[in-house]
């Protein structure tokens, strides 16, 4: 919802000019970022682990390598395994995993040598419980834009019980589209706690962008997640995060993740629910 | 009733035989009554009355009017002000007088006949510091952005005033927030002086006759700011002829009509304007242009009724409102305000003000009925408040004001819907508020001796929420316990301040002086907002059981002094100012459509300082000023960070050229400069990646600062020939803003690159190059 607003703002924008400048920055000192996490299914299992860098570092993120990566539910799970040298950084579940819901996750890391202020580094996740995709729509808008809009719309009852946060995300013959966190939607239930979600828009689709628009016959598949608060917030805080519009942003601040010791970033757990359609010919 | 006997205790050694300075056994006689222009029969303010034969005087108050006490004798007063030709008047005082003096004003064809000497050294002998006045002729000879002249816009040149953004209708006071601005119009509070988000200010000159901005030193009848307060005063209309007054400029026009429903008794005055640029929109061939609104426009009516010389009234309203809307949002905000003000004489000694305000402002956000997103965003803020001042001119001594004012508020925070049949929203209402806000002042204004003068007064606050509201109870780490639910009419929660204010003027015979002052202010309402230019999408929230009133101390220092029969005016002030409980909000803050907005408040502390170099020019050929300020603001709140950072107004070094040259009888030339340190800004000193986007590791607070920000505008006027019984005049004005075209910074932002995403660079927004525009000014009159 505030998403919304703000998308409204941005158009309110007098359209300013720019120009790409240099800026001299001073390094901080060096932090371990941790992002990835688990799930109900097999969808996601895998940790990457890598180190800040300079702002203007222009290069792949350092991975941190031979780690010792562990999973728990309070007690000992699994070990997760770094590929080497195929994926450096890239730590994975050895065997199928599939998280519980209402479960909290504890993942331990311990490094070969200390990054930032520690050598040890841990976060906990629970699975939080996701409202049943029912199903999707796809409606094309010509009057949006210059060359119209597709609008994904979904449908769902909302359990209504607490609130809940989800987290959207499509993909067109069975490719992620919303492949950056900069293109994933995120809602939370405060205006449709406990009814149904009839037609909720969750992505929009400019029909002028060849590389993203559908066409017939295109399958579209549309991932639904409960994530818990502190996820979502993290997520907001991605989005907004390097972005200043004095209009309306605050100052700049640190993104706020789940790792302990001020380690950067945050180890996600969720379910997941799904819709599938095919876009029908004209 | 605790206030009574404050009040009771302030006024008693005003009371007692012994503050009268002059021998009983001098008969005493008063002259009274007001100043007013000859040409049209407005009250001039701020106009001196200058008795040679005592060397001493005062000045005419906010409609004109002064009271004078002398010991029977024969006098020379002399009239004047600036702009006016000064009008020497004898005087026989045997008994009381009550009289009424038309000042005409100066024709530039003139030769200079006035006696210099006795005029306009109020910037040396009255005892208020660090204010600036403004007459709308001054405000308009600036140049300004698309010919647009703007109260505000001129504010923002003043020393110890910074403009928050470029472009913004909102400034900084002595590194004070711009929510810590008071801004009156007519008295009664603007709470969003901005349109067009914040690129003009809701004043429009043709119905402003002058503003003046308090910096410090705030007089006791003003409170519930920390950092100033900007009157603006409505023009009242010509009671003897007909004038017609108005503008073309390239986005606006406007059009102004005033003059007399009875002669020299009754006047009105309607004023309108609109911005048109989205008229051309339908001509475009883009077909989603084609539907697009937006637009501005602004009404201001008065109507001065002088019912016979010891009553005069007035109501005035402004009403202006902003749209905007295309095929996925429309938006709409603005303001409303009424005053009525009962002017009373009840003796040649004692004036008194009724005034009633009533102020209004709201905004609405939403989407186009017919999708299943639509949704529509209210809110809106509504002040009822009435005002009773007392001035009593007591002797030649003394001169005490005093009174109250209650204003009502009531803050409806949002009310969010979902609209049209297809909608997924339900709604949401965010908790209203309720709370009265009221103050009891008395200040006097004591001569002693003949070079002192002591200004020394209190002004009591009280603030109290009043049911039906919510309270929410906090942990210490902001997280909600419980709330309580308040009955309709009960009072949950009062604060009160005693806010002294002092002030003292030491005259070295009218050359020049040295004064200070000290003042505290209470400040309970304050502006949701953590961005730096401001939105219309303003929420103010009260203080409550878990936000406590900001409060504010500032003590300044002052040397002034005249040259040139007071045509240059000179003067250094410094200042040094504490805040305590100001805001800031914690990182990622949402403020919109949240119940829990004070679980996000942060509070601390606050202190900033400076000096101010000002030398003010009034010359037949050049006006204007030049000023210098060096100043630092910060602010101290741990949970924000643990040592103090700087404010994001905090920048030290500050000029200010705004100069008008008269280079020939029908042309006239402007031009400003200004520059300013670059604002302080938190910037990445490390990168994380996560999810395939970089962000950003950053600095302290405000660690870093935007490029230096300057700029130069110029204006060109060519008027018509002034004749005298001409009936019509007109002027054409050519200005260009940003004249050498510098692209100063609005903001920077830290950009992932979309071909390769482990690139990052950092891009500058800038928001205007050069802007020349055209306006055309025309004026016809009709006696």
């Amino acid at each position: 919802m505030n998403k919304l607003l703000f998308s409204l703002l941005i158009l309110l924008l007098i359209a300013g000019c720019t120009e790409r400048i240099n800026v001299n920055l001073d390094n901080s000192y060096i932090r371990l970022v941790v992002d990835g996490g688990i799930t109900n299914d097999s969808m996601l299992q895998s940790v990457s682990i890598s180190k800040t860098a300079s702002y203007f570092y222009n290069q792949p993120p350092p991975m941190v390598s031979h780690a010792i990566v562990t999973l728990s539910d309070g007690s000992f799970l699994d070990t997760l395994v770094e590929e080497l040298p195929a994926n450096p950084g890239i730590y994975t579940l050895p065997k199928k995993f599939r998280g519980v819901i209402g479960k909290t996750y504890g993942l331990d890391i311990k490094l070969p040598e200390v990054i930032g202020n520690a050598a040890e580094y841990s976060s906990i996740c629970k699975i939080m419980k996701v409202a049943r995709l029912d199903s999707i729509q796809a409606e094309f808008n010509p009057d949006m834009g210059k060359n119209g809009h597709w609008l994904i719309k979904i449908y769902a009852q909302e359990p209504g019980d607490e609130m809940n946060f989800y987290l959207l995300r499509y993909y067109r013959n069975g490719v992620l589209m919303s492949d950056s966190i900069q293109k994933w939607s995120t809602s939370d239930d405060k205006f449709f706690n406990g009814s149904y979600i009839k037609g909720l828009t969750a992505f929009r689709i400019n029909n002028g962008n060849p590389w993203e628009t559908l066409h017939p016959g295109d399958t579209l598949l549309v991932q639904m997640s409960g994530i818990t608060k502190e996820y979502y917030d993290f997520i907001q805080e991605v989005q907004q995060a390097g972005y200043q519009i004095p209009f309306f942003s605050g100052p700049p601040a640190n993104v706020e993740g789940n790792i302990s010791n001020g380690g950067v970033g945050f180890f996600t757990a969720y379910s997941n629910s799904f819709a599938k359609l095919v876009i029908p010919t004209k | 009733m605790k206030f009574f006997y404050y009040c009771c205790f302030l006024l008693l050694p005003l009371m007692s035989p012994g503050a009268y300075a002059l021998p009983d056994n001098v008969k005493k006689h008063t002259i009274s009554g007001k100043v007013t222009d000859k040409t049209d029969g407005e009250s001039l303010v701020g106009a001196t009355v200058f008795v040679r034969e005592m060397k001493t005087g005062t000045t005419t108050d906010q409609y004109g009017r002064f009271s004078l006490t002398l010991p029977e004798g024969i006098y020379n007063i002399v009239f004047s002000f600036i702009g006016y030709t000064s009008s020497p008047l004898e005087i026989t005082l045997n008994k009381d007088i009550s009289l009424k003096m038309e000042l005409a004003t100066e024709q530039k064809e003139l030769q200079e006949v006035v006696v210099r000497s006795d005029r306009n050294d109020q910037n040396v002998v009255k005892p208020q510091m660090s204010v600036f006045k403004m007459d709308i002729h001054t405000i308009q000879k600036i140049p300004a952005l698309m010919g647009e002249v703007d109260v505000i816009k001129a504010i923002q040149l003043l020393p110890g005033v910074q403009s928050v953004s470029e472009g913004s209708s909102g400034y900084s006071v002595r590194g004070g927030a711009p929510d810590q601005n008071l801004i009156l119009l007519d008295e009664a509070t603007v709470y969003n002086a901005s349109h067009l988000m914040g690129f003009f200010s809701v004043f429009n000159n043709d119905a402003v006759k002058d503003v003046k901005l308090y910096k410090g030193d705030i007089p006791a009848n003003y409170g519930g700011r920390l950092a100033s307060v900007l009157d603006v005063r409505m023009d009242e209309g010509n009671s003897k002829g007909y004038e017609v007054n108005g503008g073309i400029g390239i986005i606006s026009s406007r059009i102004t009509i005033e003059g007399p429903i009875k002669k020299e008794k009754c006047s009105f005055i309607v004023s309108g304007r609109r911005t048109y640029a989205d008229l051309f929109l339908p001509l475009s061939s883009n077909k989603a242009l084609q539907n697009n609104r937006l637009y501005f426009y602004d009404l201001n009516a008065k109507i001065n009724y002088e019912i016979n010389d010891n009553n005069t009234i007035f109501l005035s309203g402004y009403f202006g409102r902003d749209v905007f809307s295309n095929q996925f949002a429309k938006m709409s905000w603005g303001n409303g305000t009424g005053t009525f003000r009962w002017n009373h004489v009840f003796s040649k000694k004692l004036f008194f003000n009724l005034t009633s305000v009533y102020s209004d402002y709201r905004y609405l956000l939403g989407t186009p009925d017919g999708t299943s997103n639509s949704f529509q965003w209210n809110a809106n803020l509504k002040d009822f408040g009435i005002k009773g001042d007392f001035s009593w001119y007591i002797n030649p001594k003394n001169t005490l004001r005093f009174g109250g004012a209650v204003t009502y508020h009531m803050i409806n925070p949002g009310t969010a819907t979902g609209t049209g049949s297809e909608t997924v929203f339900s709604s949401i209402q965010v908790p209203k508020n309720y709370s009265i806000e009221s103050g009891l002042y008395a200040s006097n204004e004591q001569k002693i001796g003949s070079h002192l003068v002591a200004t020394y007064g209190v002004r009591l606050s009280l603030f109290q929420s009043i049911g039906p509201g919510t309270v929410y109870h906090y942990t210490p780490n902001h997280v909600v316990i419980d709330s309580a639910v308040y009955k309709t009419g009960i009072i949950y929660n009062t604060y009160g301040g005693i806010e002294p204010r002092l002030g003292l003027l030491y005259d070295f015979n009218g050359k020049s002086s040295v004064k200070a002052s000290y003042a505290r202010t209470y400040q309970y309402l304050q502006l949701a907002q953590n961005s730096s230019a401001g939105t219309p999408l303003d929420i103010w929230f009260p203080a409550s059981p878990n936000i406590k009133p900001q409060i504010g101390d500032q003590v300044a220092l002052g040397y002034f002094r005249n040259f040139r029969h007071n045509t240059i005016e000179t003067s250094v002030e410094v200042y040094y100012k504490w805040m305590q409980n100001v805001i800031d909000f914690k990182n990622f803050a949402q403020l919109l459509l949240v119940d829990t907005l004070e679980g996000q408040v942060r509070t601390g502390r606050g202190y900033s300082y400076g000096i101010e170099f000002l030398v003010r020019l009034n010359e037949k050929i050049v006006s204007g000023w030049v000023s210098y300020t060096y100043s630092r603001s910060f602010r101290n709140i741990p949970e924000i960070q643990a040592n103090p950072y700087p404010a994001p107004y905090d920048k030290p070094n500050n000029i200010s050229v705004v100069l008008n040259f008269q280079v020939a009888k029908r042309w006239s030339i402007s031009a400003n400069w200004v520059y300013a340190t670059g604002a302080p800004v938190t910037f990445p000193t490390g990168r994380a990646t996560v999810a395939g986007k970089v962000i950003p590791i950053y600095s302290e607070r405000n660690a870093y600062r935007y490029q230096d920000y300057h700029r130069l505008d110029l204006a060109v006027t060519f008027s018509s020939k002034e004749k005298p019984k001409r009936k019509f005049s007109w002027d054409l004005n050519f200005s260009v803003y940003n004249a050498y075209n510098r692209h100063n910074t609005w903001s920077i932002n830290f950009v992932q690159d979309n071909v390769d995403p482990n690139v990052t660079y950092a891009e500058k927004i800038y928001l205007f190059g050069i802007i020349p525009s055209v306006t055309f000014n025309f004026h016809f009159k009709h006696e």
